[in-house]
This record gives structure tokens, sequence and C-alpha cells, in this order.
């Protein structure tokens, strides 16, 4: 059936090529629409995973509800009415029992490497200028196992903070902002706490500039002391063998203790939903361009079968069966199907390498200086699935109406 | 064995009209039988029940001992294809396909078109048409359109061949090459033609005439 139905599409071909036209540009807009968005989504995904943890145990968030005090003044039995409800929020800036929480996570098997970290907000000092940063303690072995901040280094190396010694690495918007150069040294002071001069050791370039202009690293001890607060932590950054665990190993430990326990997408949910969203907008345009493309071969096929009535009661009458003429027309769909799909998706290859060429930022980060492209090869095998679905289903109704078609009705009313 | 028909009855349309009214006849094997009458008798019907193209309202198509009610639609379609070949009035070739691939298409459907070639090449030969083997139809005359159609149904060696009308469109000059080829495959293949023509003079060629008037066989 093959033969005959490879005759057919040729017979015909004009219909046949618009036909073909409007699945490769359905399958090469899917690709290159998928592409771009993929592209771009996964260069977020990656700042957000690579940058920070999969997962980040935080002090504890505690807000006061209307009633979440009646207990503590009036006892269990007493219906309280408040004429001026308590509200506000009591949290500890820092996480009460951190040597149960590292103990638990050297023992856990998905847990690839964790960091203890102090987070504090901090004024900057040089010279006349302020401004505010925020002050990350850490550990820089654990850090860079956990994120690859190190592959951000613009200037220096991350390890040189050191564990003690004043030394930090800072935003290069930053450094640029307070007009400082790297070697130099800055004063930090938390609150109304006494000035700590720290030298600047070297400088990143996450990409994302909210955090490139407001963060600097320091060693945790030099974090601690500070602040006034030896020994204590505010987070711990953990880094799993496998990232997809992390919601399910977030919402697990988040039972565990007082803490809050974020994986990184939960702690991204409003990046991660409008995602969806562009996920939603994309598949429905793709749908949209395949359903037209479908609608075309519906109509092309539906036409076949009434022209091709006389050549399929001849058929039917040298011993061919329903389902051999159903098969016939819905080949001739499959073809078009296959053959758009494949010519799409290398359409759509080449327009994802014109796009991945279009300079869009000078500055490195945000993919470099051109447009993020994925070229994953699931968008590809996407792209021509569903040309080859689309293909199948608008071909089979036309088929099916082919293959009910008796050979006496043909004659009947040809003759007729 | 042949072909025989009991008390067949068909009707089409509501409210019914009545084509076939309680026909019984028998084909038997290597007949040469001419269905004639005048139009609308129900010739062209009768043709098709005895063909199984269609099937009686009432009553028993048996064909070579086997009654037809009685065979999956593999079975019947897989007889029509060995044992039947078909010609029709307006040809019915595939105007897509060349001489020798629509003369292959019965052979194609059970993968024998390489086995069949040979008789499908010896049999365009024989009609005149050895020259034209790679023509599409479209660039033949009706005269030669028809004796591919011709050839298409004998490719399978078929012990039947149903003929409706297959000189009604054609001159006398072809008409007559048409009559002489069923004539002579029913003398030397011993193959059973039965067709239906209003014809008297292509009529008068059968060794039987079945005539019918207002759906019964006088």
């Amino acid at each position: 059936m093959w033969f005959l139905a490879i005759r057919h599409l040729f017979s015909r071909k004009r219909q046949t090529l618009l036909t073909l036209m409007g699945i490769i540009l359905g399958t090469a807009a899917y690709v290159a629409i998928s592409g771009m968005m993929l592209g771009f989504q996964s260069f977020i995904i990656d700042q957000l995973v690579n940058n920070d943890s999969h997962v980040r145990i935080s002090a504890r968030e505690d807000f006061i509800t209307a009633h979440s005090m009646d207990k503590d003044f009036f006892g269990p039995s007493v219906l309280v009415s408040w004429a001026a409800p308590p509200s506000g929020r009591r949290d500890n800036a820092y996480i009460l029992f951190p040597g149960a929480w590292t103990a638990r996570l050297a023992k856990e098997p998905y847990v690839a490497a964790f960091a203890e970290q102090l987070v504090s907000q901090v004024i900057i000092t040089r010279g006349k200028f302020k401004a505010a940063a925020n002050l990350i303690g850490v550990e820089p072995t654990q850090q860079s196992q956990v994120t690859n901040i190190q592959k951000y280094m613009t200037v220096g190396n991350f390890k040189d903070i050191g564990t003690g010694g004043n030394r930090i690495v800072i935003g290069d918007l930053l450094l640029k902002k307070l007009g400082a150069t790297v070697l130099e040294t800055i004063y930090l002071s938390v609150g109304f706490g006494e000035m700590r001069p720290f030298k600047i050791v070297g400088t990143f370039h996450l990409g994302v500039k909210a955090l490139d202009e407001s963060n600097i690293f320091g060693a945790l001890a030099d974090v601690q002391l500070l602040g006034g607060t030896p020994g204590r932590i505010s987070d711990i950054a953990v880094r799993l063998y496998k990232v997809e665990l992390a919601a399910d190993v977030a919402s697990t430990w988040n039972m565990l203790g007082d803490e809050k326990v974020q994986s990184w997408d939960q702690a991204h949910e409003g990046i991660m939903s409008v995602f969806t969203t562009q996920d939603i907008v994309r598949n429905a345009m793709t749908l949209s361009i395949l359903i037209v493309a479908g609608f075309g071969i519906y109509n092309i096929l539906g036409m076949a079968v009434t022209q091709k009535r006389r050549e399929i009661a001849i058929l039917r009458s040298m011993g061919y069966l329903p389902r051999d003429i159903t098969t016939l027309f819905l080949l001739q769909g499959l073809v078009l199907g296959i053959a758009g799909g494949f010519l799409g998706a290398i359409l759509g290859f080449g327009v994802s390498h014109v796009m991945a060429s279009i300079r869009v930022s000078a500055e490195r980060g945000l993919g470099g200086e051109h447009m993020m492209i994925s070229f994953l090869p699931s968008i590809y095998l996407k792209g021509f699935l569903l040309a080859f679905l689309a293909s199948a289903l608008s071909g089979f109704l036309p088929a099916r109406a082919a293959g009910k078609l008796t050979p006496i009705d043909i004659i009947r009313s040809e003759s007729g | 064995m042949g072909i025989n028909l009991e008390d067949i009855h068909k009707s089409f349309g509501l409210p019914p009209t009545s084509v076939l009214k309680g026909i019984n006849v028998t084909v038997n094997d290597g007949e040469f039988v001419a269905i004639v009458g005048r139009s609308g008798c129900g010739k062209s019907t009768l043709l098709y029940i005895l063909s199984t193209l269609d099937q009686p309202s009432s009553g028993s198509v048996e064909i070579d001992g086997r009654l037809v009610e009685n065979m999956d639609i593999g079975e019947v379609h897989s007889f029509r294809n060995m044992q039947m070949g078909f010609v029709f009035q307006f040809h019915h070739l595939l105007p897509e396909l060349s001489v020798i691939e629509n003369v292959l298409m019965p052979a194609l459907k059970r993968n024998l078109a390489q086995q069949k070639r040979d008789n499908a090449l010896k049999l365009i030969n024989e009609f005149g048409l050895s020259d034209k083997i790679n023509r599409l139809p479209g660039q033949l005359s009706g005269g030669e359109q028809q004796r591919v159609a011709i050839a298409r149904a004998l490719v399978m060696g078929p012990k039947y061949i149903f003929a409706d009308e297959p000189t009604g469109n054609l001159d006398s000059t072809n008409g007559d090459i048409v009559m002489g080829l069923f004539k002579r495959f029913n003398q030397e293949q011993k193959t059973t033609i039965i067709y239906v023509t209003h014809d008297p003079t292509f009529a008068s060629l059968a060794s039987r005439q079945i005539h019918m008037s207002d759906g019964r066989i006088i």
C-alpha cells in the first residue's frame, strides 16, 4: 500500500506540497520557539540550581496570629476575643541546633555536600560612601562543593577567603557601585556594631543583577565575629546527588524540626510558575499551528477519498479489504506527517542556529553574548512526534470513511 | 461446481423497491453467459450478486459448493482476488499507475507481483499493448484502456470473469476486440465469463443468454 499511497500523493502535487508546507512550518515553529524558551529556562534554572543550593535549611519563621497566644495567657479552656488581636513575627535569626542537622546530613545517602552559612545584612563603608549588602559567611571549601561559585569568579579564587582573616569576594556590580578595586579594604558593620576592615580578594559575576550588586562572601568565622554571634549559623545549603529529588527531600525534612526547609524550586515558586505559563503558551501556540496543518491533511485526504471513489471500488473488487483501503489513505497522512515532521525539525534546527547567533548582551551571564537556545534532542523528537500524531489523527477520519465505502455503492453512484 | 443462486430477492431504499424477484439460476464452470434485458431490469444487480460484490436481501448464493453467507469477509476477498476478475464499463484503471502496474494490482495484494509479472507481460503483448507498457491510462484510447482492464482481470488466472457492459463505452471495432478476447479466454482457458450487455450482437456471442425483465428471468 506504501507504493500506491506515494503515487496518490504525487498525483496531487500542489495540494500535497501545500499541506506539507503547513506541517513543516508548524514543526519548525515548535522547534524554534521551544528552543528559545527552554534555552532561557534552562539558563535561569541553572543559575538558580547551581548558584544556590538544591535545598536550603534556614532559621525558623513563626508568625503570631490572632489566637496563637490565647493559651499562654488564659489557659486552654477560655474562649478569647481580642479587642486588638496580637500580630507579629517571632523568629530566630539562627538555626537552634545546627549540630543535629549537620550530623544528619552527613549520614543522608542522597546528600552530596552541605555548607553552613551565616547570612547578615551589613552596611559597607568606603570613605564617605555607604551601601547595604548581604554578607554571607561560608566555609569556602564547603561552599564550592555546594554551588558553582568558583565558575563565576571574574577576579581571584573563591577559596582565597580562607577560614579567617577578614578577606571577602564581592559581586562585580557591587564593586563598581562602591567604586572600589580588588585588594582594597572596605569597612563592614552589622546594625550598631563596630565597623571592621575587610579586604576584597576577588569578584564574581553570577549574571543575576540583584545578586551581583548586593552579595558578599566572607569566611564564616569572620562573619560570626562581626555580628558578635560566634558559633551561630542561619542557613545550611545542601547539594543533592539528584536535583530532581530536591522538592521531596525538602518536604520530608520540613517535618523533622522547626527550621524552614525549602528546595530551590519551592524557593523560586514565582519564577517556576512563569515557566509553567510559558510552557502552556508555547504548547498552545504549537498545537494551534498543528491543528491548522491537521485540518489541511484532513481536507486533502477528504478530497482524495471523494476523487478516488472509482479506484476504491476497483481495488475492493480486486480483493483489497476495507482495512487495506483505510491503510492506503492513512499512509498518505502519515507520509505527510513523517516528511513534514522531519523537514520541519531540520528547518527548526536551522532557525534555532540563526537565533543562537543573535547578539543580545555584551555582558557575561545570561548565556553570554548571544541568545540562549536549547538544542535538546527531546525538542526535535517532540516536534516530530507532534507532527506525526497530528497527521495520524487527521488522516484517520477520511481513511476510515474510505474503508467504509462499498464497491457496489460506488459503482451504482458512478453509473447512476 | 460453478455458481448457484436460489430464490434471490433484492430491494433498495425506503419504501423498498424490488429489483430482483425470486431469481434461480446456475452458471456452470466454463460457461460463456450473457445477461440481457432492458435498462433497469436488474441485469447489473444480478451480476454483482453472482460476483459477491453485492448481497441479496434474501436467498442464497453458492460458489464452488460454498455458501457465500457462511464465508467471512477475508475469505470472500481472498476468493475475489484469486478466482474472480472484473471488467466495468468505465475501465476504472488507477490513473497514477502505468499499464503494467495496473495489470499487476491484483497480484500486489498477495505480494505475487514478481511471480505474475511474466503473465502480465504476456497478456499485455497478446492484447497489442506491448509498446505502451509504461504509459499512464490517460495516454491510452478507450479501447486500449478496456484491454488493460481485461488484462488486469485475467492476470491472476481467475476461474470467473464478470463484466458489466464491457463494450458499452467502446466503438464497434474495439467492442469486437474485447468480446473476441473474452471468447478466446473462455475457449482456451475455460474461464467462466458472465457479462451484462444490451447489445444483441454481443449477446449472441454467448453460449447461453439469461433474459431478464422486471427483476425476473424470462
